[in-house]
């Protein structure tokens, strides 16, 4: 009988059998869990100090966000004054200019007003001369004779104002 | 005579390994049950399928044990006692 | 190295084959019997055997062995290759596997549970080889039960001897005996259960393997040479041993393990450990006041 019966117990290979399961076990424990737990710990620090990192970044970048919303804050403040400045300023001296012009304008006008007034009497002027002279010319042909410029001169003249008044 | 007696006792082994496997029956209908059972709650709650499957298995496997038992009194009886009940025989005859 | 490791982890199981195509003449027909006796050790109650299946569970072992070599050597915590995400799957699995079914408190046996798992299940396939698998051997399962009987029958000490003698007159005294057959029946049911599972498999599968044989010596056998005798047995037991071998293998393997887990956690007398570890503290606490 070269085999073993189906059914056998022998206490050696009980306690083999036994001892096998006992050092896979310890064989499993240190070279399978403990690495593997190691790496898993390992890991899970890394991840976390790289959380770590990003959230003190973050934090930073709040930081740089906030000091600048900040500034832009004064910025957006400061641009508002100056084009407001700006605006008055601007108001201020169209006014100026406004006035000036109308100034101007109206000065203009009094001159013209003033040349018109002069060129009218200028022109009444010469035109009384001339009807003077055509007066005086006419008479002297429907007359015949000569009229002396002098002599006449008084009455032409109040003639024409007669005429002038009429 | 003898050898009518050793093929009484084979004969009596053989027949009694079969009658031992009966014991098949009960895990039979047992785990019958259970499975029965197992899908009626999977159809119940099928999100709950991994941990009845698991269960059913386990459950199955303790129920399954008396059928196990049977098996190896079979093969006892068909391997071992055999053997052991003709040398008994024998050492009775003075042989 | 990597390569090296792999080959270390086959290594064991072709020397196994080896060892059985050497040492271990063919038998002929029906032949259900337990596992080749190479030579035998003079010990006190029957002599030590070295057998087949002590042979190939050592093989296993060793495999097993470089196979974890082979799956955490070399481990990143960037850049994670194949092997280690196997390793840290089983690492993870087994754990959480504890964890649901025994609690936080018995963490520590996510290395015995994967033993367990491992050795059975591989012990089991090694059929597949066509070894004699191990596990059909009553020896080698009544060990593993045994330990985890010792681990039992520790978890109940945990609160004392005393209190765990006690709990064999639970409900009534007259029950004792009762309570001794229950607490034996445990590692007994647990080996056998393993042991008959994976036999009758292994029975199954020598009876399917001798019936096409003959059916197929029956059919073919005007074919010349012993080609006759072979033909129904190529590729058809293959499918029967899908279910006897592998399923079957595997499914043992857990239920083992899940027995296990079981068992000692259930066996742990939680309310009462902790009901006389905080007396404990109390007292001295007290003591120290004094």
């Amino acid at each position: 009988m070269n085999n073993l019966d189906v059914i056998s117990l022998n206490i050696w290979q009980i306690l083999i059998s036994l001892a096998n399961l006992a050092i896979l076990f310890f064989l499993f424990k240190r070279f399978l869990f403990k690495p593997v737990k190691e790496i898993l710990a390992k890991r899970e620090s890394e991840i976390q100090a790289e959380y770590d990192k990003a959230e003190k970044a973050t934090d930073e970048a709040n930081e740089i966000k906030a000091s600048w919303e900040e500034k832009m804050k004064t910025a957006d403040d400061k641009a508002d004054e100056i084009i407001k400045n700006a605006v008055e300023k601007a108001d201020r001296r169209s006014e100026v200019m406004l006035y000036e012009s109308r100034e101007k304008a109206e000065s203009i006008i009094r001159k013209a007003k003033a040349e018109a007034e002069r060129d009218k009497r200028d022109a009444q002027e010469t035109i009384k001369q001339e009807i003077v002279g055509v007066s005086a010319a006419i008479s002297e042909k429907i007359i015949g004779r000569e009229i002396n410029m002098d002599d006449h001169k008084d009455l032409i003249d109040s003639f024409i104002d007669n005429m002038e008044e009429a | 005579m003898l050898e009518i007696a050793i093929g009484i006792i084979l004969s009596g082994c053989a027949l009694g390994a079969g009658i031992a496997m009966l014991a098949g029956i009960g895990p039979g209908i047992g785990e019958g049950n259970a499975v029965a059972s197992a899908c009626e709650a999977i159809g119940r709650q099928p999100e709950a399928k991994g941990e009845v499957t698991s269960t059913m298995i386990l459950g199955c496997a303790l129920a399954e044990t008396t059928g196990l038992y049977a098996l190896v009194i079979a093969f006892l009886l068909i391997f071992l006692a055999p053997g052991r009940f003709v040398n008994i025989l024998l050492e009775a005859v003075g042989k | 190295m990597t390569i090296l490791l792999l080959i270390l982890t086959i290594l064991p199981l072709v020397c196994s084959i080896a060892i059985k195509v050497a040492f271990i003449p063919a038998s002929e027909g029906i032949a259900i019997s337990g596992a080749h006796i190479f030579f035998t050790i003079d010990l006190p109650f029957g002599g030590l055997p070295i057998t087949e299946s002590q042979v190939n569970s050592w093989a296993v072992l060793l495999s097993l062995f470089f196979l974890c070599l082979f799956l955490t050597h070399g481990m990143k915590t960037k850049n994670i290759g194949v092997r280690q995400i196997i390793a840290e799957f089983i690492v993870e699995k087994v754990e959480g596997l504890v964890r649901s079914s025994m609690g936080e408190m018995f963490m520590g046996f996510g290395p015995f549970i994967a033993a367990i798992m491992g050795l059975s299940a591989m012990t089991s396939l090694q059929s597949l080889l066509g070894l004699y698998p191990a596990t059909s051997d009553l020896n080698v399962v009544s060990g593993w039960a045994i330990l985890v009987f010792i681990l039992i029958t520790y978890y109940k000490m945990k609160a004392g001897p005393l209190y765990y003698l006690k709990g064999f007159t639970e409900p009534i005294p007259v029950m004792t005996p009762m309570n001794i057959i229950g607490e034996i029946a445990t590692p007994v049911s647990m080996a056998l259960r393993h042991y008959g599972n994976v036999i009758s498999g292994f029975v199954i599968s020598i009876l399917i393997g001798t019936a096409l044989s003959g059916a197929s010596s029956l059919i073919f056998g005007w074919l010349p040479g012993a080609l006759g005798g072979y033909l129904l047995r190529i590729g058809l037991p293959a499918i029967f041993s899908i279910y006897f071998d592998l399923f079957s293998g595997c499914l043992q393997a857990f239920i083992f393990a899940m027995l296990t887990m079981n068992y000692v956690s259930s066996a742990f007398p939680a309310d009462e450990y902790f009901r006389r570890k905080a007396l404990k503290k109390a007292r001295l606490e007290a003591k120290n006041i004094k």
